[in-house]
């Protein structure tokens, strides 16, 4: 397995990883999810934040699965993101199984961590879909739109303005640091020390890294007061403005429409055949 | 053209805990429509004299403030940095960090937006129309050039239609190109949309070809404000100043035979060419300019083994949308141990990653890199340090420990080399750092900063050396110095390699220079096979310097590349006058 | 800073610099230790759960409370948003319990210098969040598996998992990654980053604008529980959807849709409400303060 881990470090590069990053937090927009209007979205994400975990009935919650993977093949989510949700999934459940099973239960203790399973695949599924699918911009503006604070919604978007700059420069002070630095000779016990030294090296990085960021900051702050950040943080007509490009558009109420009663109909459905799958 | 935009009376500052006044009695007038330069050297008070402009100063920057601001005719006191940002656009000198948007047209958009203007999709669109942006308005900010940022800042500051551009040092990150278009860009918005500009300019050409009035700040003062001609005519004040005026100028001045005159002296190649005339007699030149001729070793390759093998290397990206972008498209190049070879191309040509290849740190898509014989592509880069050192552009990013001792015996000490102390004795003397040797590297200034780069290079005792634009940023003086401190590691390293633009750098250092564009390499000459060719710096995206071209129109034996080697061939022309008055 | 008080006084610009800071430093480590695979040994799982260092550092270096809420607003943009991994509501709990965590272990350290009180600081900050987040995981499995007692054997493995887990965050990733770091950096940053962000360093002893001479003040106190039963209640929330969920059943058939179809859409409300309620209280909690150091 530490074979393994080692492999799976050789191939991934700070590159690749960067180019991975960007993809998922950039390329969005164009999906069909991605047109809807933002406030649409997360109130229809919040429907299915909170309402799995009220529901017990295991057909109603397989409807849900099942449209919530309709949903994640339509905003195009990276096949990484969806495997790493699997595997936190499986590994957490997995765990919990064989050790309830050391404490005397069952296989019958199965079935309603399969229900627990489910409930947090449709959870987490929704959110990948609407988080994924929302291009930065949008976002914030649906969530200041729905009265989040206006420090967050900025903060939402400077984050992703920001990212690529602190990878770039990230990843050129580790590379000093490697290419200044030693690499242990041997491995060690478990490639115990070969892990040290990399670890090491990460959290050391964040020393020049918190320094540099600090400049960076005092600019930025600076520019955004003679931008008028300020401002428009005192002048609510300022927010109205901003937001009011946000309208709902056919395909939004279609959307929202056909959610509202594929889930109506799931509910009689799951109450009728209660046990359709298990 | 009269009427005053901003005026500064009698103003003061100092910073909190600071002893000495950053400013002190500055008084200033700034003319509506005029383009004004403020030049001084570093730590004149420059950059703070603009930020009073827009309230940055004493609102932002709190500290003893005196005088008064008067913008459009209305006092400045009590107005808050939001309320003077409406009039007056400021692009920093770190212009990266004032975007703050992810996509071009949101970040266009910002301040008119923050300011509440219903018209800030148009205004933004304008904008973006005014600097040529137009049609990249859905581009992330990441993905743009170095000189695409800055527009975009311009833009942002534009956006809001101010009456006054302040841009701190425009040009310092672009090349000659891009930094011709951005001044063509100030020049029409100083002309046909009336705004009055101010630049914090240290090239001197620049200032001639665009500029209308100089502002020479001292030490916290303001010592003159002059029509750009006269201002730039002042050589003797300026050089004290460690300022240099244009080569052509400073030619003049050095060929004029009657100094003391309060003459005006050219400022552009064209005037120069009226003023000066070839030398004829060339007898008393030829001892002033015993060069050693330095041997053409790439001519004579079967003799010595090179240092660098490279064969048919092709690189290309992976961008985000998963296609590849070719940098380098089959380039096939040997380096040998004694040159020193400059890369040349304009942003994007392909120099820096062919750097990273010799380095190692980039593996090649196709072909083999060879240092000294070793397979570089593939090692890890702790393998690496030994054989190549690469300095990067951006001295900061060198910077991991606290102090510039602990910077240079970083590599020394993680080998565990038993010469260590005295090898980094060596590296601070050879460039000069021995009394910052205790300081942060990451508060010295810029031109301290690029000497431990190198000398944190140096301190490996690589084969190969390379340096990424070791002169952007600096202003001339210290670019000045820069040559002499690459000097420096001659007998540290076998092979040097330049990337830069910088071509008065090349001019005087580089015994090989490489042209690329669009990862191929154009030429591959020295400096007379080079410079010979006006057509092709042209191509590569590049500019002559003064005293390249002035060699071209007076016809000059040979394409001189220091001023000294100028003056020794050519002549003031008595007969021809320059017009006076500024332009 | 236009007056040498003796206090710690930031202006509203110095503050955002905090927050920025922090915010994209803890956001960066965040999407790192997202992808740093874990190693597995058994049950127990040796990950590299955060980068506490960074928060902890700039919270006992600068003002606590904007260094923490900047942290936990970063993990949730870098961390989760952008990753699309956001949690959604789930997240909301991290968010209060880590920035509750990092502000105590700031405000515990009165003297950056002192690396044992930064040490004891340090490894505090993670065993409150640790804690915290272990009692509202186990809570969340009561609510999320119907009729938990039924299993038998369950609700030990969660405790257990929990447990083995809090005790691997906090003497794993909390002696890695939040005791050593921070020890090694604080006195290292100290007096060295704050010019760079133009404010002078904290002076030692110093106390904090929000009056009171005692280190645990009791509106730091107040703040703790306030936010605490905010947590809380978000939880309690759930908890009290789960029971009408409970009672609706076995109810009639033919309502059961139509009650289940209120009760979510109450709850969706509620939960809506509350978040809006609590972001908004967290920025006039931010406002408040800032007034009263400013």
């Amino acid at each position: 397995m530490v074979e393994a881990v080692k492999r799976a470090l050789n191939r991934i590069s700070v590159e690749q990883i960067k180019l991975e990053l960007l993809g998922t937090a950039y390329n969005s927009s164009s999906t069909f999810l991605g047109r809807l209007d933002p406030r649409m979205l997360l109130i229809w994400y919040l429907f299915f934040a909170v309402t799995p975990w009220f529901v017990y009935n295991r057909t109603i919650l397989l409807g849900m699965f099942v449209f919530m993977v309709v949903t994640t093949v339509l905003s195009r989510v990276s096949p990484y993101i969806v495997f790493i949700l699997c595997l936190g999934l499986v590994s957490q459940i997995g765990w919990m199984f064989l050790l309830s099973l050391f404490f005397g239960g069952g296989a019958e203790s199965l079935l309603p961590m399969l229900t627990l399973t489910l409930k947090l695949s449709v959870i987490s599924l929704a959110s990948i879909t609407v988080f994924s699918s929302l291009d930065p911009e949008r976002l914030s503006d649906g969530l200041s739109a729905l009265g989040v604070p206006d420090a967050f919604a900025f903060s939402l978007s400077y984050g992703y303005r920001i990212l690529p700059t602190l990878l770039e420069e990230f990843h050129q002070i580790l590379l000093s640091f490697r290419l200044r630095g030693q690499r242990p000779l041997k491995h060690g016990f478990l490639y115990m020390r070969t892990a040290a030294y990399y670890l090491r090296i990460l959290v050391l990085v964040f020393y020049p890294l918190m320094l540099n960021t600090a400049k960076r900051s005092r600019t930025t702050v600076e520019a955004l007061e003679t931008r008028g950040y300020t401002y428009a943080v005192n002048n609510p007509q300022v927010k109205k403005l901003r937001l009011s490009y946000l309208v709902m558009q056919r395909r939004d109420w279609l959307f929202a429409a056909f959610s509202a009663v594929y889930v109506g109909l799931l509910f009689p459905l799951g109450t009728v055949f209660p046990n359709l799958i298990y | 053209m009269d009427k005053v935009a901003l005026e500064l009376k009698n103003v003061s500052f100092t910073y909190p805990g600071a002893e000495v006044p950053v400013l002190q009695e500055v008084s200033f007038s700034l003319k509506k429509g005029d383009f004004v330069a403020v030049i001084g050297s570093n730590g004149s008070g420059k950059s703070t004299l603009c930020k009073c402009f827009n309230g940055l100063i004493p609102h932002y920057y709190t500290g003893d403030f005196e005088g008064e601001v008067m913008l459009l005719g209305e006092s400045a006191e009590g107005k808050s940095v939001s309320e003077l940002s409406r009039h007056i656009g400021y692009v920093y000198q770190d212009f990266e960090n004032q975007l703050v948007r992810p996509t071009v047209m949101d970040d266009v958009c910002f301040t008119p937006l923050n300011y509440g203007l219903l018209d800030y999709r148009e205004r933004g669109m304008r904008a973006l129309e005014l600097t040529g942006l137009h049609g990249m308005g859905r581009e992330f900010i990441w993905q743009l050039s170095g000189g695409q940022k800055h527009l975009l800042a311009l833009a942002g500051a534009l956006a809001m239609d101010p009456d006054i551009l302040v841009i701190d040092e425009p040009v310092a990150q672009l090349d000659p190109q891009h930094a011709r278009q951005i001044y063509d860009i100030l020049r029409r918005l100083n002309e046909q949309h009336g705004k009055t500009v101010v630049v914090i300019e240290h090239h001197a050409e620049f200032i001639a070809e665009y500029c209308r009035t100089v502002v020479l700040m001292d030490a916290g003062r303001l010592r003159w404000q002059k029509p750009v001609r006269e201002a730039l005519s002042s050589v003797d004040e300026l050089l004290s100043l460690s300022i240099y005026p244009p080569d052509v100028t400073r030619a003049a001045w050095l060929l004029q035979p009657d100094r003391q005159t309060a003459a005006v002296y050219p400022l552009s190649s064209e005037e120069g060419q009226r003023c000066f005339t070839r030398r004829l007699s060339l007898s008393d030149i030829q001892e002033t300019l015993a060069q050693p001729q330095i041997k053409d070793l790439h001519s004579t390759p079967s003799e010595v083994k090179p240092v660098v093998e490279m064969e048919h290397i092709r690189l290309s990206y992976r961008t985000i949308h998963k296609t590849l972008h070719p940098v380098l498209n089959g380039i096939s190049l040997e380096l040998f141990s004694g040159e020193r070879v400059a890369l040349i191309g304009n942003n994007g040509a392909g120099k820096s990653s062919l750097m990273k290849l010799i380095a190692g740190i980039t593996a090649p898509t196709g072909g083999t890199v060879k240092v000294k014989g070793i397979t570089v592509n593939g090692l890890p880069p702790e393998r690496l340090a030994g054989i190549a050192s690469y300095v990067f552009q951006n001295p900061e990013d060198m910077f991991i420990d606290d102090s510039v001792r602990g910077e240079i015996a970083y590599y020394l000490k993680a080998r565990g080399l038993k010469d260590k102390d005295e090898r980094v004795e060596a590296m601070l003397e050879a460039f000069r750092l021995q009394e910052l040797a205790g300081r942060d590297a990451r508060l010295l200034s810029g031109g301290q900063q690029r000497r431990v780069s190198l000398a944190i290079g140096a301190a490996v005792r690589p084969v190969v050396m390379l340096l990424d634009e070791p002169t952007a940023n600096l202003d001339i003086s210290t670019k000045q110095e820069m040559t002499r401190v690459l000097q420096a590691l001659r007998g540290h390293v076998e092979t040097v390699v330049i990337a830069t633009h910088d071509m008065a750098l090349v001019a005087e250092w580089a015994s090989r220079i490489i042209v690329m564009s669009e990862g191929r390499i154009l030429a591959d000459g020295n400096k007379e096979e080079i410079f010979s060719d006006g057509q092709l710096l042209r191509r590569a995206g590049l500019a002559e310097t003064q005293l390249m071209e002035m060699s071209r129109l007076l016809e000059l034996p040979q394409i001189c590349c220091s001023l000294e080697e100028f003056v020794a061939r050519s002549e003031w022309r008595k007969e021809e006058l320059v017009h006076g008055g500024s332009r | 800073m236009s007056t040498l008080k003796t206090r710690y006084t930031l202006t509203q610009s110095q503050k955002m610099m905090i927050f920025v800071l922090s915010m994209s430093l803890y956001g960066l480590s965040n999407m790192f230790t997202e992808l740093i695979p874990s190693v597995q040994l058994g049950p127990v799982e040796l990950s590299v759960e955060y980068f506490a260092f960074i928060p902890l550092t700039l919270c006992m270096l600068f003002h606590p409370l904007y260094a923490a809420v900047g942290a936990a607003v970063g993990e949730v943009i870098f961390g989760e948003l952008m990753l699309g991994q956001f949690g959604g509501l789930g997240e909301l709990e991290k968010f209060i319990t880590f920035s509750l965590a990092m502000y105590i272990a700031g405000r515990m350290v009165s003297d950056p210098k002192n690396r044992r009180q930064v040490g004891i600081a340090a490894i505090s900050g993670v065993a409150i969040h640790q804690f915290c987040s272990s009692v509202i995981d186990i809570v969340k499995v009561w609510v999320g598996v119907e009729e938990l007692e039924a299993v038998k054997g369950l609700a030990e493995s969660i405790v257990i998992i929990e447990g083995v887990g809090f005790l691997n965050d906090v003497l794993f990733s909390g002696i890695l990654f939040a005791l050593l770091p921070t020890m090694y950096l604080v006195p290292r940053l100290y007096g060295k980053i704050e010019p760079l962000l133009g404010m002078k360093p904290r002076e030692r002893n110093m106390q904090y604008a929000s009056g009171g001479g005692n280190r645990l003040s009791p509106k730091l106190l107040g703040g703790g529980i306030v936010l605490a039963l905010v947590a809380l209640g978000a939880e309690l929330l759930s908890e009290s959807g789960w029971s009408i969920g409970e009672f609706e059943l076995p109810g009639a058939e033919s309502h059961e849709a139509s009650l289940i179809w209120v009760s979510m859409l109450a709850a969706a409300l509620i939960a809506a409400l509350a978040i809006v309620f609590t972001l908004r209280r967290a920025s006039r909690r931010r406002q408040e303060a800032g007034q009263l150091d400013g």
